[in-house]
């Protein structure tokens, strides 16, 4: 008994020095908006924009061909360079040419499958099929990209696979790198696409079909209009990552190059890292451009 | 073949389950044309279920669906000429007023100033012409009801489907809606179905009731019928407040060995016995005096049962707790309702 009101009054100011902290945030909202956004704005504008910038000036220096120094003076060659010379457009071009195949190839591979989850599977066979989808995310991007190179080669099981029909594997090359992007990245299309159409409510589709669509009518009308945001999320993150990948080409690609490639090969073997940080701004304008188009449409006010 | 004689609606032997539950059970019901029919009942009674099966959402189990004399039970929603209000309206975010209530003749092909006519003499129907522009994200609660109807209406359809449109909506606005869909449904002569848990509604807006229960029909009247000569307990109890009397009550009260059942309003209240002929007179002792606004309910205690009276200022002032009373009846109100 004599114990007791000693413990209690040690918890007591435990609690009140908890406590007056407490009242004196609760007092000032701005304080309590500084300590919740402090790490986060440090990262953002430390690490990201900061990189982002270097990487922009850089483009702006040049290297020393002898020594391998680089030099801190403004030009415009290295730009010049990318620009004008045959090489960078055909790689541009190439790398433009994959990333939209892959993303049409994913986005013509999730729909029916999102569509089926969101509308057609049960709860249960909903969750297992989200976790079949999300499997593949927890396996390493090098471990899936050799097992394709197992698949695709000569005596490969898709080789196996065709041969009776007459057929044989493409091998490496731009079909191979197109194909396994299009598997790596499919998990970032269906996910978007599937909660884009399951907050598209059934009784809406029920709506479209009661007031005489039939189903080709209540997809055009209805459902693409609602689900366009969730497509062109998804379409950024095909886009995007297949537009930065240099490992699958390397793996998979044979004697081909992206963009990645080019930036990569300048970094290393020709130390020249202005040029690079030049190459690497064409992926940066192309998402810019491509994200202004979206802006325009209108279509991610509705995300 | 169709004549005024044809029901708008018949379905035969109808049955609905999902997996081993039974929704709706061996359902016969003849809904006339131009008829407002209502379909009441508890959640889970199975009356949404019909009103799914009849616009097509649903596929029946076993029997048949007639829409004005024509089998659809194997017909798509888009081939049924039957048109739904949904509960949560079901309006398309992305489309204004006037494209929600436009889009049944878009997807028929109807050219767009024709489609638009139709609409906006659709939207003034139910008083919504000014907001036309507008999207449904922008409209109050009961705009979006109306715009839920306008878009419904404007296809013309030969029965209307309303599933319990009012539910969402507060009770002034409810009162007024219904006096509106009333009025609509006389304008346009269509058939009306309308599901509802309210009995309230059901007995004020229709001209013939169906009270569910466990999947099948309790009772089928005019709402006079459903409510001066309930046929079950269950209806008795529904359908406005009954006093209702196990058989071993209704011996200790009033002698006789049936179920029966009395509405409060039929019971009156007195500080002396009634000796009338055909008349009860009860004794008994108020326990609870609950203030209405244009009445008071009593609840009083006979012989151990709790009886419910409505009493009318008219009849006299209301008594105070636990005063003796005698409750008075006509013999001929009392509703049997078997055993």
């Amino acid at each position: 008994m004599t114990r007791k009101p000693g413990v209690q009054s040690k918890s007591e100011s435990g609690l009140s020095s908890a406590r007056l902290v407490s009242s004196y945030l609760f007092s000032r909202p701005k304080t309590r908006l500084a300590l919740l956004l402090a790490a986060p704005v440090t990262w953002l504008v430390l690490i990201y924009v900061v990189a982002l910038v270097a990487l922009l000036i850089t483009a702006f220096w040049s290297v020393d061909s002898f020594t391998g120094e680089i030099h801190m003076t403004w030009s415009l060659d290295n730009l010049q360079q990318v620009f004008t010379q045959a090489l960078y457009r055909t790689v541009t071009f190439r790398t433009v040419g994959i990333a939209l195949l892959v993303t049409v190839i994913d986005l013509v591979v999730a729909l029916p499958i999102a569509f089926f989850m969101a509308k057609i599977a049960k709860a249960r066979s909903q969750r297992i099929m989200v976790i079949l989808i999300l499997m593949p995310l927890w396996a390493s991007y090098l471990v899936k990209a050799y097992a394709w190179r197992s698949v695709l080669s000569h005596d490969g099981i898709l080789q196996w696979l065709v041969q009776p029909f007459g057929l044989s594997t493409p091998g490496y090359g731009l079909a191979g790198i197109v194909i396994t992007q299009a598997y790596i990245w499919l998990p970032y299309v269906i996910l978007p696409i599937f909660t884009g159409l399951e907050r598209v409510s059934n009784t809406l589709l029920e709506a479209s079909s009661d007031l005489g669509a039939k189903s080709g009518k209540t997809i055009r009308l209805v459902v693409a209009p609602l689900l366009l945001p969730a497509i062109i999320a998804a379409s950024i993150f095909s886009f995007s990552l297949t537009l930065g990948d240099y490992i699958t080409v390397n793996i998979v690609g044979g004697p081909n190059q992206m963009l990645g490639n080019l930036v990569y090969s300048n970094v290393g073997a020709a130390n020249n890292l202005p040029l690079a940080a030049a190459i690497a701004l064409i992926p940066v304008a192309l998402m810019f451009g491509y994200l202004t188009v979206v802006r325009k449409t209108g279509a991610l006010e509705n995300l | 073949m169709r004549s005024d004689t044809t029901p708008a609606i018949k379905l035969v032997g109808l049955q609905k389950k999902f997996g081993s539950t039974i929704a709706v059970e061996n359902l016969d019901l003849e809904i006339r044309q131009g008829e407002f029919f209502s379909m009441l009942g508890p959640s889970g009674s199975g009356k949404t279920t019909v009103l799914r099966l009849i616009a097509g959402f649903e596929l029946a189990s076993a029997g048949t669906v007639f829409l004005d004399g024509k089998d659809v039970t194997q017909s798509a929603p888009f081939d049924r000429d039957v048109n739904t209000v949904f509960q949560d309206y079901a309006l398309f975010p992305h489309m204004n007023v006037i494209e929600n209530v436009a889009y049944g003749l878009r997807v028929r092909g109807v050219g767009k100033a024709e489609r638009l006519a139709a609409a906006a003499e659709a939207l003034a129907t139910v008083q919504l012409a000014a907001l036309a522009s507008r999207k449904p994200s922008e409209l109050s609660g009961g705009q979006r009801q109306r715009v839920a109807l306008a878009r419904a209406i404007a296809v013309r359809p030969k029965v209307l489907l309303l599933d319990e449109p009012l539910g969402a909506l507060d009770l002034k606005l409810r009162e007024q809606m219904q006096i509106e869909l009333k009025e609509l449904q006389r304008k346009l002569g269509i058939t009306f179905i309308f599901v509802t848990h309210d009995q309230e509604e059901a007995l004020t807006l229709s001209d013939r009731v169906a009270v569910f229960n466990n999947g099948r029909i309790e009772q089928l009247g005019t709402p006079r019928e459903l409510y001066e000569e309930p046929a079950s307990s269950f209806v008795a109890g529904f359908v406005g407040t009954s006093n209702i009397f196990s058989t071993s009550e209704s011996q200790k009260l009033v002698g006789t060995s049936s179920v029966v059942s009395i509405r409060p309003e039929r019971l009156r209240l007195s500080e002396a016995a009634s000796h009338d002929t055909g008349t009860v007179s009860l004794a008994g002792q108020v326990q609870e005096v609950i203030y209405l606004g244009a009445a008071v309910r009593v609840i009083v205690l006979c012989e151990q049962i709790p009886i419910t009276v409505l009493h009318q200022f008219d009849y006299g002032p209301a008594p105070e707790r636990e005063a003796s009373v005698f409750v008075s009846f006509k013999r001929t109100d009392l509703v049997s309702l078997g055993n």
